[in-house]
């Protein structure tokens, strides 16, 4: 649109100059708002902005009239003329903004994406459940003042029997089918041995608190429910007065932390030689709850470990006087606890390392 | 043990107890209830017929149709066995009964004519085949009355318990040891009746000689005029529900009698005998013997042997002789009653794989006081079922030491172990339930314990005695009041470290076997040695002890790739067994996409992959830096392998496995490294150390070089670390180019520096001087020519 000419004469000959260029400034204010709703981008902007406030914009060459004015109203003329600019000048920089943001938007837009698209593959890996059950049990000690104690798992046949009170020609032998090196040299059958190792180490005289976890080897063919390498976790307390009492809060314990608080245990007579008395302990089947189902065999318990207070006979011969100390032992195999935990159906599951099982425990 | 109800109600009265609560009550106080099911799983509807009328099927040449008079009415049954015949008394299954293994029996019609029930075997009564050997059906004695409960006439309405002993408890392997024990535990009376025997005038004559130690007593008797014939129905019934096969008469008193008393005996033809004498000795070494199950044995000093004076008779405790076995021809019986040194029965049945119902008894010890018991009762059982005269006398010897052993207890010790609150009344009780008698003063109990419990010889098991009679859930549940800290050691700190932080890098952690084959053990190792391996393996799978895991790891990576898995990254704390030591070492294996981005390209899974893991791995552990130094090693890439060093001392490698290894396992690109992990703990810095940041920017500077292709990039930084060790923050190649624009042999590498002065802001010509000093220090070492 073609911006009118300033009319001189109008503005002079009425001598109320100021008004006049209020209405002027006003109405090219409402030439530009219609300017501006064409301008599409930056470009047009410039020129617009040329048009309304550069040198030869009509509001810039009013301001050479300034000079023909009374003096008294030069004051009001140049500040409506400055306000004017201003404004203008307001009014593209509004403008500028808004086509900023659309360009901004229009780019954001291209950048869309498919939220729901699979990310990269930075899944953490696992922990093997059997050692995460290990570290389990191992915290819950830890926290009642137990220490972890380790040994080897070639053993002799002196520290994982005879000091254990299992002669040789023993029928307890039998309970246990040994993996043999040589006539003295044998794989552990139980972590037992790391008992009698601590205990001749402590040399007899101060209390002994430890759990011991580790693997253990025997003469087994592997299916389902054996395995010729397990992993064991034995507990031995010695000191002056420990109880059978003990052992029992302390099995609650461990029962309670893998099957949940509201597991409860029972005790049966059993027979170890290495502990006199000896028990098997139950938990109540977390499946029905001790009613009785197709997991405990309708018993409405399940076998979860073996215990007992320490042999005198072990406790002399590994340097502690009975007549002053008793103690308790307990060991449980991990796996067993795994696959009650978790229904876990083949012992032979967490030696194959599908990855689509191990990936289950992560 | 296998315990026939009706048999222990003869002993102890079970009147009021259910079968169930027995069970339980032996569970949770005495030994373990493996099994309660009925001898014979059939409920009713089966009855004792005879057998009218026989004739031949029309329609089916094996079949016969039979009339049988089951007392209510003549059935008419179709029969398919060839030994039925007419005048037999036999057992039919009415319709409506249903059968051991489920089988409903209905009228039916077959091939035309109708059949009004099943005349059964044993087999389909639901007695195993291996306790008779009969074919076709079960033929009753001629007495059996008609229309009557044909399992009751069998004695076969019977529960049996099957007790899971544990090996110290000898006296449960017999009924008057149950019997003992349930009366204990349910405070019942008990009844033992004492052998009634009548002795004819003759007198036993034979001597006895025991030259070896291995036999502890020895008793005999002598019967004559014996019967050989089946034994009576109830305990025919009573063997089988304790598992044993019943045989003829006599052999089958030797075993009732031995299940009563866990006094093992045997029965000799006294006929075969060459002497009237017995004569125990050790058995000379490689000495042949052929024991009842027509085996040749190859016997050892340790072996005792009975024998007349001139041959073995019989492998003492553990099988008798083939040549002097009671057969249907025999007349005279010598009965022998024995005891023998465990250790020595257990050697010889071990060696020769020979467990016997005699054996087992005799390795757990049998009480030496019921031998003469035993053998009286089974003389007085062959005398009635037999029809034998027993001669008069016994010859013995024996060395067992007599009279009791005094345990001592005092009510104190008993709670102070326990943890319990007991009083002397309930003690009392319990001895007296027990049948042990007792003295006691002050609370102090000295118990008299019976021959028959040879496991109770301490006060520790008075305590076990005491305990499990009151139920040891009646404890208390209180925690051990010893005062200790308790806590992680560094190795096992470490390995929960690594575990952590393997994990977290997206490892996942396997647990493999110990035990491998032989063959390959030395497969993937550093080091080679003289394995370890099991005096008799497994398998040839399982033999010898592995020397890393990453052995086991590989065929985790193979089984999982053939089952898919495009990912495999692994890693494993394991061990490295040798003969001196056992030695913990760090596995770990990538195969695969790490990080993978399925839909946009991933990197390959190459050594630096691996190698940025073990990096990550040192930086987590805060170890100081490592050094990789390219080496060969079999079954690895001959240019892709390196051996890592810290601190100037090897601790593990890193390589990428060797296509002929791995392709045959269905793997390829597969990236294994190995860390000793005592050299990791003892690597380990005790404690974080702290510089202050600087405040003075680095300046970087790249520096691109040509080199011989064989230069390590390590090298190269290294040299320019030692020309301006207070300057040189940092150093990475940023680009390695091989190729067209460059020489043969020649590399091109570009360095980025970043180069810092501690003290204040590096000036540009000092920066320009340290880096023509770099420069110059790599073309005077390496003859690296800048670009």
């Amino acid at each position: 649109m073609a911006v009118p000419a300033p009319d001189r004469a109008f503005l002079f000959e009425k001598g109320r100059v100021s008004m006049d260029v209020n209405e002027r400034i006003k109405a090219l204010e409402e030439k530009l708002i219609e300017a501006l709703k064409k301008v599409e981008d930056h470009n047009d902007l410039q020129q617009t902005k040329a048009e309304f406030l550069g040198k030869k914009a009509e509001i810039s060459q009013m301001m050479k009239h300034m000079k023909d004015l009374p003096e008294e109203e030069r004051p009001a003329f140049g500040k409506a003329i400055n306000e004017g600019k201003q404004r203008f000048s307001e009014l593209i920089e509004r403008k500028r903004e808004e086509i900023r943001r659309r360009e901004l938007d229009q780019k954001l837009k291209q950048e869309r994406i498919d939220v729901t698209l699979d990310a990269p593959d930075y899944t953490p890996g696992s922990v093997h459940i059997i050692h995460r059950i290990v570290e389990e049990i191992e915290d819950l000690f830890i926290g009642m003042g137990y220490r972890i104690e380790e040994g080897p798992e070639i053993e002799t046949d002196e520290y994982n029997f005879e000091r254990l009170n299992i002669p040789k020609d023993h029928p307890a032998r039998d309970m246990q089918d040994t993996l043999y090196i040589d006539g003295e040299r044998l794989l552990r059958t139980h972590t037992s041995p790391v008992q009698v190792r601590t205990m001749l180490r402590y040399g007899g005289g101060e209390p002994v608190k430890i759990i011991c976890p580790g693997a253990v080897y025997r003469r087994d063919d592997d299916d389902a429910t054996h395995s010729h390498q397990f992993y064991q976790i034995e507990g031995l307390v010695v000191d002056e007065h420990t109880t059978m009492s003990d052992l029992k809060g302390t099995l609650l314990r461990v029962a309670r932390e893998m099957f949940g608080s509201d597991r409860e245990i029972r005790l049966r007579p059993s027979y170890f030689p290495f502990t006199e008395p000896s028990v098997e302990v139950d938990v109540t089947c977390a499946n029905c709850d001790g009613d009785g189902c197709g997991v405990c065999k309708q018993s409405g318990y399940i076998e979860i470990l073996g215990a007992g207070m320490v042999n005198n006979a072990v406790l002399r011969m590994s340097g502690y006087d009975p007549e002053r100390y008793q103690g308790f032992a307990f060991g449980l195999g991990i796996e067993r606890i795994a696959m009650l935990r978790y229904g876990i159906e083949d012992i032979r599951h967490f030696y194959v390392n599908d990855l689509r099982f191990n990936r289950q425990f992560t | 043990m296998k315990v026939s109800l009706t048999w222990l109600n003869n002993y102890v009265s079970l009147k009021g107890i259910k079968p169930e609560e027995l069970s339980q009550a032996i569970t949770l106080r005495s030994q373990e209830v493996e099994d309660l099911s009925p001898l014979v799983d059939i409920e009713e509807g089966v009855t004792i017929g005879e057998v009218t009328g026989c004739r031949p099927h029309e329609e089916a040449e094996k079949l016969s149709v039979c009339t049988v008079d089951t007392g209510e009415k003549k059935r008419t049954i179709v029969c398919g066995a060839d030994n039925v015949a007419e005048g037999q008394k036999v057992v039919v299954a009415l319709p409506g009964a249903v059968l051991a293994g489920g089988m409903e029996i209905r009228e039916t019609t077959i091939r035309g004519v109708h059949s009004e029930g099943m005349i059964c075997s044993l087999s389909e009564l639901g007695i195993d085949e291996k306790y008779h050997q009969e074919e076709g059906i079960h033929v009753l004695d001629p007495a059996a009355p008609i229309g009557s409960d044909a399992l009751e006439y069998l004695a076969f309405n019977d529960t049996v318990l099957e007790l899971d002993l544990t090996p110290n408890r000898a006296d449960l392997l017999s009924m008057h040891g149950v019997a003992y024990e349930v009366a204990a535990i349910f405070g019942r009376n008990l009844s033992i009746p004492d052998p009634e025997l009548i002795t004819s005038e003759q007198a036993n004559t034979v001597e006895i000689e025991t030259q070896t130690e291995g036999c502890q007593s020895y008793y005999g008797r002598v019967l004559e005029e014996a019967t050989i014939g089946p034994s009576p129905r109830w305990m025919q019934a009573r063997l089988i529900a304790a598992g044993i096969r019943p045989i003829n008469n006599i052999v089958d008193v030797t075993n009732y009698v031995m299940l009563e008393t866990g006094q093992p005996l045997h029965a000799f033809d006294y006929d075969a005998l060459r002497s009237d004498r017995i004569v125990v000795r050790d058995a000379r070494e490689g000495e042949s013997f052929v024991t009842l199950d027509e085996e040749a044995r190859t016997l050892k000093a340790g072996d005792v042997l009975i024998t007349d004076g001139e041959r073995p008779i019989a492998l003492g405790g553990v099988m008798g002789g083939l040549d002097t076995e009671v057969t249907s021809s025999t007349r005279s019986i010598l009965l022998e009653a024995a005891t023998f040194d465990p250790a020595r029965i257990r050697r010889t049945s071990s060696r020769l794989d020979l467990k016997s119902e005699s054996s087992m008894r005799f390795e757990r010890g049998v009480d030496p006081q019921k031998t003469r018991y035993a053998l009286d009762r089974a003389a007085a059982l062959i005398a009635i079922y037999a029809s034998a005269a027993v001669r008069d006398g016994v010859q013995n010897v024996d060395r067992h030491a007599r009279g009791p052993r005094d345990v001592t207890l005092s009510l104190n010790t008993l709670n102070k172990v326990l943890g319990s609150n007991y009083e002397a009344p309930a003690v009392r009780d319990v001895f007296n339930r027990l049948r042990f008698p007792y003295d006691e003063e002050d609370e102090v109990f000295t118990v008299h314990v019976p021959s028959r419990r040879q496991d109770v010889n301490t006060y520790q098991d008075l305590i076990e005695e005491v305990g499990r009679l009151m139920d040891y859930n009646a404890l208390p549940d209180t925690l051990p009041t010893t005062l200790s800290i308790g806590g992680l050691s560094s190795r096992q700190k470490l390995r929960r470290h690594l575990r952590r932080t393997l994990s977290g890098l997206g490892l996942f952690e396997t647990m493999t076997y110990s035990l491998r084959d032989v063959s390959r053990i030395d497969d993937l190792t550093l080091e080679n040695g003289k394995p370890v391996e099991l005096s008799k393996p497994l398998s040839r799978e399982h033999h010898a002890l592995v020397r890393t895991p990453l052995h086991g790891m590989v065929d985790v990576a193979a089984y999982n790739r053939a089952r898919k898995q495009e990912s495999i990254h692994l890693f494993e704390i394991g061990k490295q067994y040798t003969s001196e030591a056992e030695r913990e070492r760090l596995g770990l294996l990538m195969s695969g996409p790490y990080h993978h981005h399925r839909w946009r390209p991933t990197p390959p899974t190459d050594f630096f992959t691996l190698k940025g893991v073990i990096e990550a791995l040192r930086q987590a552990l805060n170890l100081p830096r490592f050094h990789y130094e390219a080496i060969t090693l079999e079954n690895y890439h001959p240019h892709q392998t390196a051996r890592i060093y810290c601190k100037g001392k090897s601790i593990g490698h890193i390589g990428k496995l060797h296509p002929e290894y791995v392709e045959p396992q269905g793997l390829e690109d597969v990236y294994v490294a190995e860390l000793d992990i005592e050299s990791l703990e003892a690597l380990q810095q005790e404690d974080y150390t702290y510089a202050p940041v600087s405040p003075y920017p680095g300046v970087r500077r790249d520096i691109a070089l040509l080199v011989d292709d064989d230069v390590p990039a390590e090298a190269l930084k290294d040299s320019l670390a030692s020309v301006m060790p207070d300057r040189l923050q940092s150093s990475h190649v940023f680009d390695v180019y091989t190729g067209e624009k460059i020489e043969a042999g020649k590399k091109s590498i570009a360095i980025r520096l970043t180069l810092a002065d501690p003290e204040g802001t590096l000036r540009s010509e000092d920066v320009d001087a340290l880096i023509a000093e770099g420069v110059e220090a790599l073309s005077r070492e390496h003859g690296a020519q800048q670009r």
